[in-house]
């Protein structure tokens, strides 16, 4: 019943109100001439509604004029109508158009890579080869080969065990699972010593393959021989057996960094004057909605994006972005001795932890501090730590 | 004349029977070949009368509908024509009685 009931939406028909004494004669005209009637109904004696085919309309009148009946149309209804209506709307009518169009073209491009799954390898690398093999926003999704871009892939990357690649609506989703390399093997046939990397006092020694040249205690300054990968054999003075001298040597050592701070400093502070521009990104190019001039001398500037998808996996290549600025004025102020030293020194102490190489232990830092007349306080941070300081160094020539 | 059209009619019947053997032993479509009507009444909401001839009469209480057979009278309240083509109509309502009239 739904199906004929659409049949009919989709035909178009009419709602007409029959009026006159011979009604049943009416319909059975019709009926005899092939008229499809539905939907009869009666209002009051000698007044009936009725649907009919738009065809069967057309065939009314001389049965009307037969059976002395007046027909009148009460309603216009199904998609003929409609169409007819958006007729001379064309403009309209080529837009909707056009918009379809757009969205089916717009949808057939790739306009996100979402990589998921990875760990050590950067995602700034997985995209590049990513992009190198075609997958990248802008690229048409129907050229693009997954199981042969997940293919070279594998080749193009070592260290991946597993790599998958979906394109769902707009977006290409990148699943990886990554691969545990096998430790690196220790060339035991390649001689070496092992010296300092940098300044400082041995600790601990502890030697597994070689010959120790320091003790604990000892300064040591970079590049100097910590242990030796030719061993004296005793009782043969001038013959060495040559190893690849394998040893951990711990030191400790001292990174410095000074710091000087004003006692009166100038200070941004946010006036409360604010503006916000609005503009649209298309794709890559960006267009200001409604460009104001901005007023103001210092001022701040956060950026907002907000990028428009349909329904997650449908990211489309527009964004709306929103730039506030705020006003801001310099503000003189004064430290107090404690406050400026306390400056001083933390931000000494964090230029000096930048240089602390991975792996070091921070034994304690030091902090010393001076003044001079114009009321400036310089902070000196010296942190002492332990590390592993030794590096292999290959015997040369032999 | 009056045994005339008794023997005429007695004739008829005859053929009447014959043909209904005959389709009842061909298992053929008993509404086309005997061109009786063919009714379907679902519960007392709706009727679908096959094989009609035409309306006599419609009413929102009342509707007589010929056929073969004689006039079949639907009497009831809120009677519509759902649909009505040359083969079938099919009324809708509240039926409250099913005539056939000779």
């Amino acid at each position: 019943m739904l199906i004929l009931r659409l049949w009919n939406y989709i035909r178009g028909y009419v709602i007409i109100i029959v009026k006159g004494y011979f009604l049943e004669k009416f319909i059975n005209i019709c009926t005899r001439r092939q008229i499809l009637l539905w939907d009869i109904k009666m209002r009051g004696s000698g007044a009936m509604t009725l649907k009919i085919s738009i065809n069967g309309f057309k065939m009314l009148r001389p049965i009307a004029r037969k059976t002395n009946c007046s027909v009148r149309i009460v309603q216009k209804k199904g998609l003929p109508f409609i169409f007819s209506r958006y007729k001379r709307r064309k403009a309209f009518v080529a837009g909707a158009v056009l918009f379809v169009f757009l969205l089916y073209v717009l949808t057939s491009f790739i306009w996100s890579v979402e990589i998921t799954g990875n760990e050590s390898i950067e995602t700034g690398v997985i995209e590049k080869k990513l992009a190198e093999n075609g997958v990248k926003a802008g690229k048409l999704k129907y050229n693009i080969d997954t199981d042969r871009v997940a293919n070279s892939m594998m080749l193009a990357i070592d260290e991946l065990r597993w790599i998958s690649i979906t394109i769902k609506g707009t977006k290409a989703k990148v699943q990886i699972a990554e691969r545990v390399l096998p430790p690196e093997l220790v060339p035991m046939d390649q001689p070496c010593n092992i010296v300092a990397r940098r300044d400082g006092v041995v600790n601990s020694v502890v030697v597994k393959e070689g010959y120790a040249m320091v003790k604990p205690g000892d300064t040591v300054i970079k590049g100097q021989m910590l242990v030796s990968g030719s061993i004296p054999i005793k009782g043969e003075e001038e013959r060495k057996r040559i190893v690849h001298a394998i040893a951990s040597v711990e030191a400790r050592t001292w990174y410095e960094e000074s710091c000087e701070v004003k006692t009166k400093i100038t200070e941004k502070k946010r006036t409360g004057n604010e503006l916000e521009h609005t503009s649209i990104e298309l794709f890559t190019k960006r267009i200001k909605l409604f460009p104001k001039k901005i007023e103001f001398d210092k001022y701040d500037k956060i950026e907002t994006e907000k990028r428009v998808s349909l329904g997650g996996d449908l990211v489309l290549p527009f964004a709306i972005v929103t730039e506030r600025f705020y006003e801001t004025t310099e503000v003189v102020k004064e430290l107090s001795l404690d406050e400026a030293k306390q400056l001083a020194a933390d931000t000494a102490y964090q230029k000096a932890l930048e240089k602390v190489p991975d792996g070091a232990k921070i034994v304690k830092p030091i902090a010393k501090f001076k003044e001079d007349e114009n009321g400036n306080v310089t902070a000196h941070v010296t942190i002492e730590c332990l590390e592993e300081i030794g590096i292999e160094e290959k015997i040369g020539g032999e | 004349m009056g045994r005339k059209k008794q023997r005429k009619s007695k004739k008829e019947k005859k053929e009447v029977n014959l043909k209904e053997k005959i389709t009842e032993v061909l298992e053929l479509p008993k509404e086309i070949v005997l061109n009786v009507p063919k009714l379907t009444i679902m519960g007392n909401r709706d009727i679908i009368i096959e094989n009609y001839k035409g309306i006599v009469e419609y009413e929102e209480s009342r509707v007589r509908i010929n056929t073969a057979i004689g006039i079949i009278k639907i009497t009831g309240s809120k009677l519509t024509i759902r649909e009505i083509t040359s083969e079938d109509i099919m009324v809708i309502g509240d039926i409250i009685a099913l005539e056939f009239l000779r």
